[in-house]
């Protein structure tokens, strides 16, 4: 079975997104969900680099606009242009990423997924002044009756 | 017409010039931000007559459609620009924010309007992020663990959301070689393997769901209204969403009318509504109840576009408008409100004329018959009866039993608000804020909402005629003209 060149790199991106989307939704460290985006990230810039490719071609740039060459010498440079933008873009949102895991640390003093989210449940139950234990909103009026054997008990 | 693209530029130079401005005086901050939105604003209505008759495209640069990106100037979007800047000037607190929450702000509301208006589905992904990073920065200004900690997780989900889109629009540029929507919309069906667009619809539609708040990336809601100030949260549930609702519906109207997107777009949508009524009957606090209600009323919008046709889009914006009146009028109520529900017994003694105004307006939001909410309900409704199929069925079935929840979760909130007995029992006083800001704000959405119930005729033809345009594709193609590639 012939492989062709696309494939593999086809296959790499692919495989690059699902790691990094996987380690997004397994790990338990903060640190790492984000350096797992950046997996992610990476491989989506190969998916659309490779929208754009085309094997024996040469970049743009290089090319001979004189020579009256092939339409299809030359791989596609709107995709590179897009990539350039996504990269630059994914930079900032990771700095502000990791900008914002300090901010948690200094506050939370860990930065464990599921102590983050415990922590910030009960800060935000305390902002609304919410007690843990409340009767249900839904529960009839009135208060319910103990049970005989209980109160025999007392 | 053609300094549409103003709309963008404007507010993006301002907030890059207002650190600078307020150097130099600290008043020429404070009030040059709302004179700029107002500016633009009266700037902006006049033109609504102009694409009345018909729609306008710019090439920004003078470089034609497919190459260049264009702007599609319609109705819909024009009015989208003019209740994003009239309700942004009304909720914006000018003088308690300070001069970076003010540049926030500014690109917030450019990289906006540039999503309403771009025709190039990477010009809006480019603008879509801005406007992110803009909204990570309005929602961690308290500063607290919980607001680092949630706009954290809100911006992990909006990276994944990110990572969809693009991988989305790498697989449109792979099977057609090009992303203006006009020149999307011209292939036919047949031009392009089925089976690629509906990968493509499903990733672009989970990536820029994240901000409208469609099922499943809609988690961080709860979190990131709770953290943020109440009007961040009035400002990205009222507006915001239905920013980037106006992006699917486009997608949906120009480039995928097939029948397995509508079914995905059911299928997210009935769950969306199921799980966020659900938990909004369960919540605990006003704040996190209209967060999680508001996910459920989104869950109705795309319930409504999933009906094809014109029918559809006309429901999705009637909902959507009402929801855009209502829902930041409430988390306005929600700051002087903020807190445990239990707590706000007998406030209708202290606050007869919210309580009131919080009536009228959870009645139109449930559509009780002469508010306008019953119509677009109504819409929603008859367009999912004239559906055939299962899928149809169930999502009747889920939007009455949807409506019930609301009802029970709402009306228990204002049988909490009305009563007494309670008040003279606990030993705590119920001093809450009066505000006279909030006040009037909501007896103008009030207002609003009963002078459109009278005008219920004019109203809806208008809306229609809005639709019409916004849902016509041959329109959009003609006006943007792509030029045909050898």
């Amino acid at each position: 079975m012939m492989l062709s060149l696309q494939t593999v790199l086809y296959s790499g991106a692919i495989g690059l997104m699902v790691i990094g989307l996987a380690g997004v939704l397994l790990s338990s460290h903060l640190f790492r969900t984000i350096l797992a985006l950046s997996i992610a990230e990476a491989g989506v810039s190969l998916m659309l680099i490779l929208a754009g490719f085309r094997p024996d071609a040469a970049a743009p740039i290089l090319l001979d606009m004189t020579a009256a060459a092939a339409p299809h010498a030359w791989v596609d440079p709107v995709p590179q242009a897009m990539v350039l933008t996504a990269i630059v873009i994914g930079v900032g949102i990771q700095a502000l990423a990791l900008a914002l895991a300090i901010g948690v640390y200094r506050h939370y003093g860990t930065l464990n997924v599921a102590e983050v989210k415990e922590k910030m449940v009960r800060e935000l139950n305390q902002q609304q002044q919410l007690v843990q234990v409340e009767e249900s909103l839904h529960a009839p009026e009135g208060s319910r009756p103990l049970p005989v054997v209980m109160r025999g008990e007392r | 017409m053609q300094q549409i693209a103003l709309l963008v530029a404007v507010p993006l130079l301002g907030a890059f010039l207002l650190p600078s401005l307020a150097r130099v005086h600290l008043l020429l901050a404070r009030w040059g931000v709302p004179l700029l939105l107002l500016g633009l604003l009266l700037w902006t209505v006049p033109l609504l007559q102009q694409v009345e008759s018909g729609a306008v495209a710019i090439a920004i640069g003078h470089f034609a459609a497919p190459l260049g990106i264009s702007f599609y100037v319609d109705q819909l979007a024009l009015w989208l620009v003019i209740l994003l800047l009239a309700v942004t000037l009304l909720i914006w607190p000018v003088f308690k924010s300070k001069v970076h929450q003010q540049s926030l702000l500014l690109i917030l509301i450019g990289s906006a309007c540039g999503i309403i208006l771009s025709g190039d589905i990477f010009n809006i992904y480019v603008f879509y992020e801005l406007l992110s990073v803009a909204s990570f920065g309005l929602v961690v200004e308290r500063r607290s663990g919980a607001a680092y900690a949630a706009t954290l997780r809100y911006l992990v989900v909006s990276s994944v959301g990110t990572v969809l889109a693009l991988a989305g629009i790498a697989l449109i540029y792979n099977a057609t070689g090009t992303l203006n929507l006009a020149d999307l919309a011209r292939l036919e069906s047949s031009d392009w393997d089925r089976t690629k667009a509906i990968a493509a619809f499903t990733l672009l539609i989970l990536g820029f769901g994240v901000k409208a708040e469609l099922f499943p990336l809609n988690q961080w809601v709860p979190e990131v209204y709770g953290a943020a100030s109440s009007r961040i949260a009035a400002l990205m549930a009222g507006v915001i969403s239905k920013v980037a609702l106006l992006i699917i519906i486009r997608l949906v109207v120009l480039l995928f009318p097939y029948p397995e997107v509508h079914q995905l777009l059911m299928v997210l949508a009935i769950a969306g509504v199921l799980f966020g009524e659900l938990a909004a009957w369960q919540s605990r606090d006003f704040t996190r109840l209209l967060a999680y209600s508001s996910m459920g009323q989104l869950g109705l919008v795309f319930m409504a576009l999933a009906i094809p046709g014109e029918a559809g889009v006309l429901a999705a914006v009637a909902l959507a408008l009402h929801h855009l009146l209502i829902k930041p009028a409430l988390f306005l109520l929600a700051e002087s409100w903020g807190r445990s529900l239990s707590q706000l017994r007998g406030l209708w003694y202290t606050q007869p004329l919210k309580v009131a105004l919080f009536i009228l307006l959870i009645l139109s939001l449930l559509g009780v018959p002469p508010l306008p909410g019953f119509w677009a309900k109504w819409l929603l409704l008859s367009g999912l009866a004239s559906l055939d199929g299962s899928l149809a069925a169930m999502a009747l079935a889920v939007v009455a039993v949807a409506t019930v929840v609301e009802v029970s979760y709402l009306f228990n909130l204002v049988r909490i608000l009305v009563d007494e007995r309670e008040q003279t029992v606990q030993d705590v006083p119920l001093t809450l804020p009066h505000s006279r800001v909030t006040g009037v704000l909501l007896s103008l959405a009030a207002l609003i909402l009963v002078a459109a119930s009278f005008n219920i005729a004019a109203v809806g033809q208008h809306l229609q005629q809005i639709v019409q345009q916004a849902g016509d594709r041959q329109h959009y193609i003609a006006v943007v003209k792509p030029e045909i590639k050898p």
